[in-house]
């Protein structure tokens, strides 16, 4: 008996899987005879409120905008990430432990977050508030593509979103394909 | 492999009596007791830990773990409780006086109890689950894990299948080296964070910095609760590919751009991503639906309608909430969904279990052996009752 554990013990211990090699057919291409768009970052196009402007960004965003307020500059990042890009509630809450907020459920963000339409896709935006410390805010976009999502997220005050929320929701429902 | 062949030896040579004292000791009420309490512990510390570290994390501290860390002291895990008391347990079942008649109900009852143990085991080693994500008319057999992470190297050369090399996140840890025939080059991985941050460099990076890192550094941040939720991240050297190629990579979870590295002549694309499992068979996505409790966002109920491919066989099937596919040991639950533009995803939690069946059967068994020791000693019972 003694020996057959130990046969099996030796048999579990010498499991090694840790590298694999395969070979995977080229992905099928979709069934589905209608489409939404794919989109490439250069077909994307937006129409930019007056004060903004560009800035370096970094090379991970898509592009990256400067934009004055009473009480200083905020950072505007639009990037597009695979998919979902990790889903909302993932997103939401990553950004809102950067400003020292704890996380909440899907449908509490929800809840929160204001519904909207450009000619890409339905679309929300929320806007997340440090009552604790009100210069740690953002406003930000989460528009869902076919097999992409951008993100529209800018880093500002309290004071600051309630100024330029309307340029904000402008530039959001500006977003379109190509010369459309 | 020495070790191993010195113990089994040893069982050849050891002396009768000698064996069978050791297979009392093994065998002891005591142990089982022992474990039994200590598991108690483990759900104790296990349930207070989990506010703080979240189910998975607890979960594979306290329970899915052989050593369990108290702080700095070592203490079984819930593994080897469970090894231990499912030994002691065989060990107990072997003695010849526990195999009476007069005993078959606690025969049974103890043959259940191991069943489940074992039922446990193969869970443990043998099960996966994972989601299947699937948009209106794609087909998938790719399983995502949730949890496990993989760096993968596809050479893309053919024009009819990828090359893919992957390497699990087991043996993703600082310092590890990793040379392989299935690898093209060596790797050596300098960092691997649970959870990161892609911070953009103030410096500039030295020549052997390529990609990501030449800009980005990966700042390791406190893993979130819930870990499906963290961007896992590396950062490793690449040696043995062309001269230009080697170097100090970084890469995180779901990338947008993915890496690319040339060796002997071929460009490999890396990245890091959640660990896949290809199926056998694929499924199809024919219509997703929801229906909304009125005047909410809340979905009442939502189906997904799917073709079942296996090999030159097809077939409908419809999963709904609490109705799953079950097909070769998989599990199809629908478990969620994206809604798009136009084209909406369904989002189906896969649960491969060889040890499903052994919760019921267990069950069944150990009842059956309670219900039989009391037919058996009611009548003792009775006969003692007439007596007084």
């Amino acid at each position: 008996m003694i020996k057959i554990l130990f046969i099996l013990l030796f048999c579990v211990s010498c499991d090694n899987n840790d590298i694999k090699t395969y070979r995977v057919a080229k992905a099928p291409v979709s069934t589905k005879s209608v489409q939404p768009p794919t989109i490439t970052d250069n077909e994307l196009k937006w129409d930019l409120p007056k004060s903004w402007s560009a800035s370096s960004g970094s090379s991970m965003r898509l592009a990256s905008y400067n934009v004055p307020h009473s009480s200083g500059v905020g950072d505007l990042s639009i990037m597009i990430l695979a998919g979902d890009g990790g889903g909302i509630e993932a997103n939401i809450n990553r950004w809102r432990g950067q400003i020292n907020l704890g996380s909440q459920t899907l449908s509490e963000i929800n809840n929160q977050s204001e519904d909207r339409k450009n000619s890409l896709a339905n679309y929300q935006i929320f806007t997340v508030v440090n009552e604790d410390n009100l210069d740690k805010a953002f406003i930000c976009a989460i528009i869902p593509l076919a097999d992409s999502t951008i993100f529209v997220k800018l880093n500002i005050s309290a004071k600051g979103i309630t100024e330029i929320e309307d340029d904000f929701i402008y530039f959001c429902d500006s977003f379109r394909l190509g010369d459309g | 492999m020495i070790l191993y062949i010195s113990v089994i030896h040893l069982g050849w040579v050891m002396d009768k009596d000698r064996l069978k004292k050791i297979l009392n000791t093994l065998s002891s009420p005591k142990i089982f007791i022992c474990t039994i309490f200590w598991m108690m512990v483990l759900v104790v510390l296990g349930t207070l830990a989990q506010k703080d570290l979240g189910l998975y994390e607890a979960q594979q501290r306290y329970f899915s773990c052989w050593i369990a860390w108290l702080g700095f002291i070592p203490t079984p895990g819930g593994r080897t409780a469970l090894f231990v008391m499912t030994f002691n347990l065989m060990f107990f079942m072997l003695k010849p006086a526990f195999w009476s008649f007069k005993k078959i109900g606690i025969i049974i009852t103890h043959t259940g109890v191991l069943l489940l143990l074992l039922g446990g085991g193969i869970t443990a080693w043998f099960s996966t689950e994972g989601n299947m994500v699937i948009k209106e008319g794609e087909i998938s057999n790719v399983i995502i894990d949730l949890f496990a992470k993989e760096l993968v190297i596809i050479d893309d050369g053919n024009s009819e299948y990828d090359q893919i090399t992957t390497i699990s996140d087991n043996i993703l840890k600082p310092g590890s080296k990793i040379e392989s025939d299935l690898v093209p080059f060596d790797i050596e991985v300098i960092d691997y964070h649970i959870n990161c941050e892609p911070i953009r460099r103030l410096d500039v990076a030295g020549p052997e910095y390529k990609g990501l890192a030449q800009n980005f550094i990966l700042k390791r941040i406190p893993n979130e609760k819930e870990t499906e939720v963290n961007r896992t991240g590396i950062t490793f050297k690449v040696t043995g590919a062309e001269d230009v190629a080697n170097g100090i990579y970084s890469m995180f979870l779901a990338q947008q751009i993915p890496q690319k590295i040339s060796s002997n002549g071929k460009e490999y694309t890396l990245a890091l991503r959640r660990e896949r499992t290809h199926l056998p068979f694929s499924l199809k996505l024919d219509d997703f639906k929801k229906v909304m409790h009125p005047g909410t966002d809340v979905a009442k109920s939502y189906s997904s309608d799917v073709v079942l491919i296996d090999k030159d066989l097809s077939r409908p099937v419809l999963i709904r909430m609490n109705e799953p596919l079950r097909y070769m040991n998989y599990t199809f639950y629908q478990s969620s969904f994206n809604e798009g533009v136009d084209v909406d995803t369904s989002i189906f939690a896969v649960v491969k279990n060889y040890g499903r069946l052994f919760p019921y059967i267990s069950s069944l068994t150990i009842s059956l052996g309670i219900l039989v020791h009391m037919f058996l000693r009611f009548p003792i019972i009775f006969n003692r009752r007439r007596g007084k």
